[in-house]
């Protein structure tokens, strides 16, 4: 055949082709990854699974803090394909004008995002990005909806968890979930837009220990957006680990009966157990129900008007209100005295009402007595002394030093700073030092007489309900404290190590046992200014205040305070209790409250019924 | 004729052996693309992989038949057949459209595709016609004849429209070249019209080698407008932008280098000179016509412009126009070394539905998808293996008739292969064609049963016939 060698053309051709195609599929199968990641954005998608947040328990094993299933109904706006928007705003129960709102509401909602380096403001609105449509919707809910979703592509429905108080006690302690912001989504990876985030409270304190692990879900999804099925039969996927429960040392029973006695009153009551620092008790008053900020929707609904609520509810008053402590400051005061060396515990002075007024009584002639009768006059020397101890010629140079050294002792009693409790929101209080009067009154411009008030716990001396108990934890412990802490375990491990560590005072064991003394005769004995806060067959040790304050200048009613720890000789607890404007010296109204719940406590339940309906009874918001 | 010889003999199974492991490797490819979890049979002829299992077994049993009647009637009766598969191409043209084309034949899902079954008619009268004995390749009757049997269905599938099937009716034009047809007669008819003294050309080169030499024209056109839109950075030289023609040019240089060197060896000592010229002629050429393209593709209107990209796929639009080469693409790559694994296709399973027509014409993404490299490489070897072993069988035929039919079915297979692997991997335009053996469809696994069957029938009585 003359065109015989024509078959090499063909043969040629076939080869070369086939050469071709194999180099070009080993390339894109094997040395190219970019279509591997395209197949990834085709047909997989990344779903993380938000574990529930980890539940609460109070000191006897009682669920306090648990969660409840929700549904939200998602959207992808880059699925949605010729969304009917008159049938999907039926199947919701809204009207057409109502969805394109919430459509705007998403977008403007996520905000905008300036880059610094070429000034460009961008939306942080992302089409492809899953953002909640409906949220926090029942089983019912959803469960009317959800089966007509596969009419409209581009929306789904996802499980979230929701927080459940079954007590409705303790709000200001255990705090609220809010949604994240763009900053906090930015700051940390584990947000994504609708993820929820401990706002105040021990769950803003313990947040990462709260959240837990995420687990990741790879699936395959079909072009309409459909979930076909796991990817590879879910090799990479991971479990979602709900992070191990929390127990307080809480006393959740404790805590509603403190809530329950504040009722009609502003003011608190902190409980701690000295022997461990842990806080059984911590009431602010009034308080809210933290049921009523669960889910966005109900902190819509309920937030405004506890922020306007001229009562504060959702201010924590013993972690943040700064209250003048009164005469309960005299305990500390006849502590540093003794242990300067400028009284002993025999020291007298006589009641002279020409220096400071006080209240009927005989001269105190010991430090006992002086603690037991309250007697302004006697520290109003006692720290005078302390003040001026003679160590310079000048008084104001003298005055200065004596004031350093007796805020130091104050700060040793975890005063005029922030104790580091597991909590947001804590103040320091003021325990004022020459500095602070520098700025008031000018270098060397003041000396004792300038600054009396703080000798009996008026002026400038402010501290909180917590460092009042945790004065109180103080005497019962005779010289030391553990922080005063909410979290006793989490999951296996115990407190954090700062809760595990005893903090000394600058005071010696031995100059607790007279003031203590005087603590147990103000409540036993006759000359006593808290009989009421008797307990029958309990040596109940207390210190009552009564705190004058003035809104302006106006006057108001005295505050009523009272510190106390019990019993006497194995404490058990110890007590703060601020009843704002009550009226009345510490021993009328905060006296029997703290006696209640430390019968309550101790006892387990509380005998003096007339005392409970005293304090039930008594209304000083009206 | 000696009819006493059993059916079997003389069949070459080497093909046999390959036709039936594509089959079975199309169905089990379709059984995982196509699965339904609610009908999990194979044999579940609701499902596309139970009637594709019917359509295995129709072909097979047309094979038989096909055996059974002696090969001598194609030649006997071409014309009747050619006549018969133009009469269906016309019918059809009055059917009810489907997708917009008037191409089936018949009630609901048991149509057939006359331009399927035209491909066989085409190549039997090509082949009775191209070995007629003393049939004189320079004559202007025998280009012209020959031209218009494959014309007359091109059009009528022109028609329809189906732009595949006419496509790949540009592959008879291969078997001309092969049998020697000459355009010259064509030619010569149009460069003897310039009055120039003493100019007279009695043949032309581009004449005898029109076919090839068209289709490199139309590939380096193509190729230029495809590879010479981008322009491209080295990092051998940082900054230096390259205009996207340099890289064609590149490619045209080491391709005439490698033709020369490949010459050199085959070329006697007399013909070394001529290689270096050839070469060289061959890269002038090529270099002056991509040069060309581009130059007009870049002076084009803007929207004369945006057209040629679409139709070339250059435009990146991977949610739009290029919406299924783009996902066909990212199956094939994202199969790896060694595929995803046996139903473990996420991208194209006909569940997910990423890629359009992934059990037809898209069938090489789910079977790249799933054995990845090692089963792509596999299955383009089967392929070539089947279209070599053709021209083999082809070339060892002593009529002329079975030799032109076995190249026309070589090509054939050759084009479909090509067209549909290719535009798996941004070689080939979108263009509908199935996978030959492979992909799902009654009409494409009949006529191509068929078809190779008549070529293993005439292969097997190629010592009966005495021409």
């Amino acid at each position: 055949m003359k065109f015989e060698g024509r078959k090499y053309v063909f043969i040629v051709i076939f080869i070369l082709i086939g050469i071709i195609y194999t180099f070009k599929l080993f390339y894109m199968q094997v040395v190219d990854d970019s279509w591997k990641l395209r197949a990834q954005q085709i047909a997989e998608q990344r779903r993380e699974i938000t574990p529930p947040r980890a539940v609460v328990f109070d000191r006897n094993g009682k669920k306090i803090v648990s969660n409840k299933t929700y549904y939200n109904l998602m959207m992808v706006e880059a699925n949605i394909v010729d969304l009917d928007t008159a049938a999907f705003a039926k199947l919701i129960g809204w009207t057409v004008e109502d969805v394109r709102n919430r459509f705007k509401e998403i977008i403007v909602g996520e905000g905008k995002y300036k880059n610094p380096h070429t000034g460009k403001t961008t939306s942080n609105y992302q089409s492809i990005r899953a953002y909640p449509f409906l949220k926090e919707l029942t089983a019912d809910e959803i469960s009317e909806i959800a089966p007509h979703l596969e009419d409209f592509l581009g929306f789904y429905e996802e499980v979230s968890d929701m927080r459940n108080y079954p007590y409705s006690n303790g709000a200001n302690i255990l705090g609220y979930l809010s949604e994240v912001t763009q900053e906090e989504i930015n700051k940390d990876n584990f947000y994504t837009p609708g993820s929820r985030i401990g706002r105040s409270g021990i769950e803003r304190f313990y947040e990462k220990e709260f959240r837990g692990i995420k687990g990741v879900k790879y699936i395959v999804k079909s072009a309409m957006n459909n979930v076909v099925g796991s990817f590879e039969n879910g090799k990479y996927d991971t479990t979602a680990v709900q992070a191990p429960p929390i127990h307080l040392g809480l006393d959740v029973d404790l805590q509603a009966y403190g809530e329950k006695l504040l009722q009609n009153k502003k003011g608190c009551i902190v409980a701690i157990d000295p022997s461990t620092g842990e806080i059984l008790a911590l009431v602010s008053s009034p308080n809210y129900d933290p049921n009523l900020l669960v889910g966005n929707r109900k902190i819509r609904e309920n937030y405004p008007a506890l922020l306007k609520d001229p009562a504060k509810p959702l201010f924590p008053r013993p972690l943040a209100s700064e209250y003048m402590p009164g005469s309960t400051f005299k305990l500390i005061q006849s502590l540093i005295g003794m242990q300067e060396g400028v009284i002993t515990e025999n020291s007298g002075f006589p009641c002279n009402k020409s220096v400071v007024g006080c209240h009927s009584h005989p001269s105190a002639q010991s430090v006992t007595q002086a603690v037991q009768m309250s007697c302004n006059p006697y520290f109003y020397a006692v720290t005078r002394k302390i003040i001026q101890q003679g160590k310079s010629k000048s008084d104001v140079k003298d005055a200065a030093i004596g004031l350093q050294k007796w805020s130091e002792y104050m700060h040793s009693f975890g005063l005029g700073k922030r104790l580091e409790t597991d909590i947001t929101g804590l103040r320091p209080g003021v325990i004022p030092d020459p500095e602070y009067y520098d700025k008031w009154y000018g270098h060397h411009q003041w000396k004792f007489s300038t600054i009396r008030s703080i000798s009996i716990g008026q002026g400038e001396v402010q501290l909180t309900p917590l460092q009042l108990a945790n004065v109180a934890v103080i005497m019962a412990n005779r010289g030391w404290y553990y922080t005063p802490h909410f979290v006793k375990s989490i999951g296996n491990n115990g407190p954090l190590a700062q809760f595990r560590k005893k903090n000394y005072t600058m005071v010696e064991r031995k100059y607790f046992d007279p003031v203590i003394e005087g603590m147990r005769r103000v409540v036993h004995e006759g000359g006593g200014t808290a009989r009421r806060a008797r307990i029958d067959g309990m040596i109940v040790c207390g210190k009552t205040g009564t705190v004058e304050n003035y809104i302006g200048s106006v006057k108001q009613k005295n505050h009523s305070v009272f510190i106390a720890f019990a019993p006497m000789n194995n404490p058990k607890i110890a007590i703060s209790v601020f009843i704002e404007n009550a009226g009345g010296g510490g021993g009328t109204w905060a006296a029997p409250t703290a006696s209640l719940m430390i019968e309550k406590y101790v006892n387990g339940e509380v005998k003096d019924l007339a005392k409970e309906k005293y304090i039930l009874d008594a209304n000083f918001i009206n | 004729m000696r009819q006493n010889q059993s059916l079997t003999a003389n069949v070459d199974w080497p093909l046999f052996v390959v036709y039936i492991l594509l089959m079975l490797m199309g169905l089990a490819t379709i059984y995982s693309a196509a699965f339904d979890s609610d009908h999990p049979s194979l044999f579940d002829f609701s499902q596309k992989y139970g009637k594709q299992v019917i359509w295995l077994c129709v072909s097979l049993f047309l094979g038989l038949c096909v055996f059974l009647i002696d090969s001598d009637i194609y030649r006997k009766f071409a014309l009747p057949i050619y006549l018969f598969v133009i009469l269906l191409l016309v019918i059809v043209l009055f059917m009810p459209p489907i997708n917009g084309a008037r191409a089936w034949l018949g009630v609901g899902t048991m149509g057939i595709q006359p331009a399927e079954f035209a491909k066989i008619g085409t190549a039997i009268l090509l082949a009775r016609f191209l070995g007629t004995i003393n049939i004189n390749q320079q004559n202007k009757s025998t280009v012209l004849i020959a031209n218009a049997i494959i014309l007359v269905p091109m059009v009528l599938i022109l028609l329809q429209p189906d732009a595949g099937s006419f496509v790949v009716f540009t592959a008879f034009l291969f078997v001309l070249y092969r049998e020697g047809v000459s355009y010259d007669p064509l030619i010569l008819g149009i460069l003897n019209l310039i009055p120039i003294k003493g100019l007279h050309f009695k043949q032309t080169w581009i004449g005898t080698h029109f076919i090839p030499i068209l289709f490199v024209t139309i590939f380096l056109s193509v190729a230029t407008l495809l590879i010479s839109n981008n322009s491209f950075e080295l990092s051998l030289f940082p900054g230096i932008e390259f205009p996207g023609y340099a890289k064609m040019l590149f490619f045209i240089f080491v391709f005439c280098l490698i033709g020369y060197l490949i010459m050199r060896f085959a070329f006697s000592k007399r013909d070394k000179k001529r290689a270096a010229l050839i070469a060289f002629l061959a890269f002038i050429l090529a270099g002056g016509l991509t040069y060309a393209v581009n130059y007009s593709f870049q002076k084009l209107a803007g929207h004369q412009k945006e057209r040629i990209e679409l139709v070339l796929g250059l435009r990146q639009d991977p949610d739009g126009d290029d919406y299924n080469r783009n996902r066909a693409m990212a199956a094939v790559g994202s199969g790896g070394l060694l595929g995803k694994g046996y139903q473990n296709a996420s991208v194209s399973s006909v569940e997910s539905n990423h890629v359009p027509e992934s059990e037809t014409d898209f069938i090489f993404c789910p079977f790249a998808e799933e054995w990845g490299f090692v089963g792509s490489l596999f299955l383009v070897l089967l392929y070539l293996f089947m279209i070599l072993r053709v021209i083999i069988i082809a070339e060892r035929q002593k009529a002329a008739f079975n030799r032109i039919y076995a190249y026309a079915v070589a090509m054939i297979l050759f084009y479909h292969f090509g067209i549909n692997i290719g535009m798996n991997i941004e070689f080939m335009p979108v263009i509908g064609i199935p996978l030959p053996f492979f992909s799902y469809g009654g009409s494409s696994m009949m006529s191509f049963s068929m078809m190779l069957f008549i070529l293993l029938k005439l292969d097997s009585q190629r010592k009966d016939v005495l021409n």
